[in-house]
């Protein structure tokens, strides 16, 4: 078994037991890797207690790498985490690049699973075959810069390397509802809250040092893959432009298509779009470029602020949805502010599209009466007011005045805040969504509903096969041209989506950005040259399909049923002017036509023998007694 | 066989349309900043048409083969005619090979900001300027 590091990690720590299991092969080769371990491995700890809070001990954390993950491929660094998000209530993954993965597998590990709860703050020690639980006094309280560097710094006399880091900050710490969790203080699994269960666990970070090297079963078929790989980049114009200005090039392309959120959801045209565009970006703030392990794409940027009331210092420069969260969601086209924004989140340890989402959201609140000045210790919480939106990052990561409540994010806080907040949501699931707008491409609002984390632009390929980014010739859904602002098809597109970008980006595991051109075809070789299995694309899909019903079904035992499949109201109203003017998704039309495709009931729940034909028959019988 | 009936007739729409943008100066002094040299190649009608953005003002040459051009970029005359009303998705029809860009990605990327105001002002053009049966929006 190629690909494989062949051990996972179990961490109970309640106890501090720490057990090294091996991976068996027919797990893998049945579940291929990433969430499709995570998600079976999850499962199986809870099913006998599912009734559990997010943040409790018995809340189980699963990391998890792929078959790719660790090979010098475009668009192959990824792995997973997963876990009950404290944001939604229920199932939450998160897919994240960086370098934590490869070195995880190099220090022999295919994943970690914690348990349990630890009696005081600790870190996670991995160096090599050396595994323990430390404390990790010294670094709660530090923000994700400090606590990097500084873990870096304590450790390599003592592993004599520079090892890599993925901790959380202030924010996890103090069980902000959308803490993420970084590596090498840019590399994020920013969605869903991660980071706030560990702080719940008072675990702070895992340091990995690992020096071994994971070899594919066919390394000379992997090698003229990757050869005939080059042209197909080479002739990529979405590569090309992913390497010249990372994410942030949609502002251009998306703002044509009216597919970048304005104003909270209300416009989708803005005379002041290019100022937050990517030329500004190269212009005022840009200073370098990142990648990930292994990756030629290269699409992560460096941002510096040298003057003025953002300055920041050189570090990781805000991806599209952040731009857009922060910038045109709440009217913002100050770019340096975005910079800081972005910096503030990176430092507490906060998922940018929820923060920015919320605090669009709080704009909202602020302009029509609901909260005022009084609430905001003074801050004018108005459209445009980049001083205001830093100020209330700052005061999120650290839950201090009415940051504490918006901490909760926007679905509670609507709650709280009373009068017609529910309005200005932007939320399924009580997940805000990410910022595409399905009013130019109908598909995204089904993929928002029924996506098992709440909205999610990642959580199948719908945005990069609708959106037009990604083709997969093999399957014919998957390849076909749909009219523009249309609903027809698109349920039977997402069912497609779901199966095979679950395989994709999820267990396999490819970049759902570097790893666009692939083919099908492409994909399939690689994962067999690595691992020496040979999976056909039938069995990869039936892998996809099963995961996707799993994930569901936690989702669905987490207590989600059809009324949360529905689309906020805010995002399914017509606009009157701009690129999608009078365009509205059909969202009885494709959820009705997903239903019957997906073989879903009329309360939202998967028909026991479908989930018994995907070989999740105790799934079944557990949704059967809820 | 595309929309418009002729080469001629594809000619004198967009080179006309093209000769308007240049005139417009919010729009002009983005594509001068850029000091690129663009050529369409169009196909069904085939044409070619280089908009010349090097000098002091935007210049429009049909059948200009010979320039060396920043950038070239390929599709049918229905294609094109779809895209300056925004009808397009762009990230598709480059995927799709629908379109096919050839130079310096980050320039091309540059030009999208400049050219967005042409999306109003091309319904409005065929409008005025005896063009309505192309009218599609």
């Amino acid at each position: 078994m190629g690909g494989y590091a062949g051990q996972l990690l179990y961490i109970d720590l309640s106890s501090g037991k720490i057990e090294k299991k091996p991976l068996d092969k027919a797990f893998a080769r049945k579940h291929i890797g990433g969430l499709g371990f995570g998600a079976q491995i999850y499962f199986d700890l809870i099913k006998d207690n599912p009734a559990i809070d997010a943040l409790d001990p018995g809340n189980p954390f699963v990391l998890m790498t792929g078959p790719t993950t660790g090979f010098k491929l475009d668009g192959a660094a990824r792995w997973t985490v997963g876990t009950k998000s404290p944001l939604t209530g229920v199932w939450g993954d998160s897919n994240i690049g960086g370098f934590f993965g490869a070195r995880l597998k190099f220090a022999g590990y295919d994943g970690i699973v914690l348990t349990g709860r630890a009696e005081k703050p600790c870190y996670l020690f991995i160096n090599n075959e050396t595994v323990e639980i430390r404390d990790a006094a010294n670094y709660w309280g530090k923000d994700i810069y400090e606590t990097d560097q500084a873990m870096i710094a304590d450790l390599k006399p003592e592993t004599g390397r520079t090892g890599t880091v993925f901790c959380i900050g202030p924010a996890g710490e103090n069980i902000v509802k959308y803490a993420s969790i970084i590596n090498s203080k840019r590399h994020a699994a920013g969605r869903a809250g991660m980071g706030a269960v560990w702080g719940a666990k008072n675990l702070k970070a895992i340091y990995v040092n690992g020096t071994g090297k994971i070899d594919a079963a066919a390394p000379e078929k992997l090698a003229e893959i990757k050869e005939e790989l080059k042209d197909v980049y080479e002739e990529s114009i979405f590569i090309d432009a992913l390497r010249a200005s990372g994410t942030p090039a949609h502002i251009d392309v998306g703002s044509l298509a009216g597919d970048v959120p304005i104003k909270n959801w209300l416009m989708n045209e803005w005379d002041q779009i290019d100022d937050i565009g990517p030329t500004e970006i190269e212009e005022k703030i840009h200073a370098g470029h990142r990648t990930c392990y292994g990756c030629g794409v290269a699409c992560k940027k460096e941002a510096e602020v040298k003057d003025g009331p953002f300055k920041m210092a050189k570090g990781p420069s805000p991806e599209y949805e952040t731009v857009a969260t922060f910038g045109s969601m709440c009217l913002n086209a100050d770019i340096e502010s975005i910079a800081k924004a972005n910096d503030l989140c990176n430092r507490y340890g906060m998922d940018t599209i929820t923060c920015g989402a919320t605090i669009a959201f709080a704009i909202e609140c602020f302009e029509n009466g609901l909260i005022s000045a009084s609430d905001t210790d003074g801050l004018e919480l108005t459209w445009g007011n980049a001083e205001a939106i830093v100020a209330m990052t700052e005061k999120i990561g650290k839950k201090e005045g009415l940051g504490a409540l918006l901490a909760e994010g926007s679905a509670a806080a609507a709650r709280q805040i009373g009068g017609n907040a529910q309005d200005f949501l932007t939320t399924t699931k009580r997940m805000e969504a990410p910022m595409h707008d399905p009013r130019s491409a109908h598909g995204y609002a089904l993929a928002y509903a029924v996506s098992p984390r709440g909205a999610c632009h990642e959580a199948s390929l719908d945005f990069n096969i609708e959106g037009g980014s990604q083709l997969i010739p093999e399957i014919d859904e998957l390849f076909m041209d749909y009219e523009e602002f249309s609903s027809d098809g698109r349920a039977r597109l997402n069912v497609a989506c779901q199966d095979y970008g679950m395989f994709f980006s999820c267990c396999a595991i490819f970049c759902n950005l570097g790893a666009v051109p692939l083919s099908a075809t492409h994909a399939i070789s690689i994962v067999n040259a690595i691992t020496g299995f040979d999976y056909t694309l039938e069995e990869v899909m039936q892998a996809g399909r099963r995961l996707w019903y799993l994930k569901r079904g936690i989702t669905n035992l987490f207590g989600a049923r059809a009324e949360d499949d529905r689309m906020p109201k805010r995002l399914m109203t017509e606009l009157e002017d701009g690129p999608t003017a009078g365009s509205v998704p059909d969202m009885d039309l494709m959820l009705s036509e997903f239903y019957e495709l997906r073989g879903i009931d009329d309360s939202g729940i998967p028909d026991p023998e479908v989930l018994k034909k995907e070989d999740l028959g105790d799934l079944a019988a557990l949704l059967g007694r809820v | 066989m595309g929309l418009f009936e002729s080469a001629e007739k594809f000619e004198e729409v967009l080179a006309g349309f093209f000769r308007q943008l240049g005139q417009n100066k919010q729009i002009a002094d983005k594509l001068l900043k850029s000091k690129m040299i663009i050529r369409f190649k169009y196909t069904d009608p085939d044409l070619v048409i280089v908009v010349d953005c090097s000098g002091d003002e935007i210049d429009v040459r049909p059948h200009d083969t010979e320039t060396k051009a920043t950038v070239e970029m390929s599709m049918t005359s229905d294609v094109a005619h779809k895209f300056w009303f925004g009808k397009v998705n762009l990230t598709k029809a480059l995927t799709r090979k629908e379109m096919i860009a050839k130079g310096p990605i980050p320039k091309i990327l540059k030009l999208l900001p400049a050219i967005k105001p042409a999306y109003e002002m091309y319904p409005k053009y065929l409008e005025e300027n005896g063009y309505s049966e192309y009218n599609i929006h």
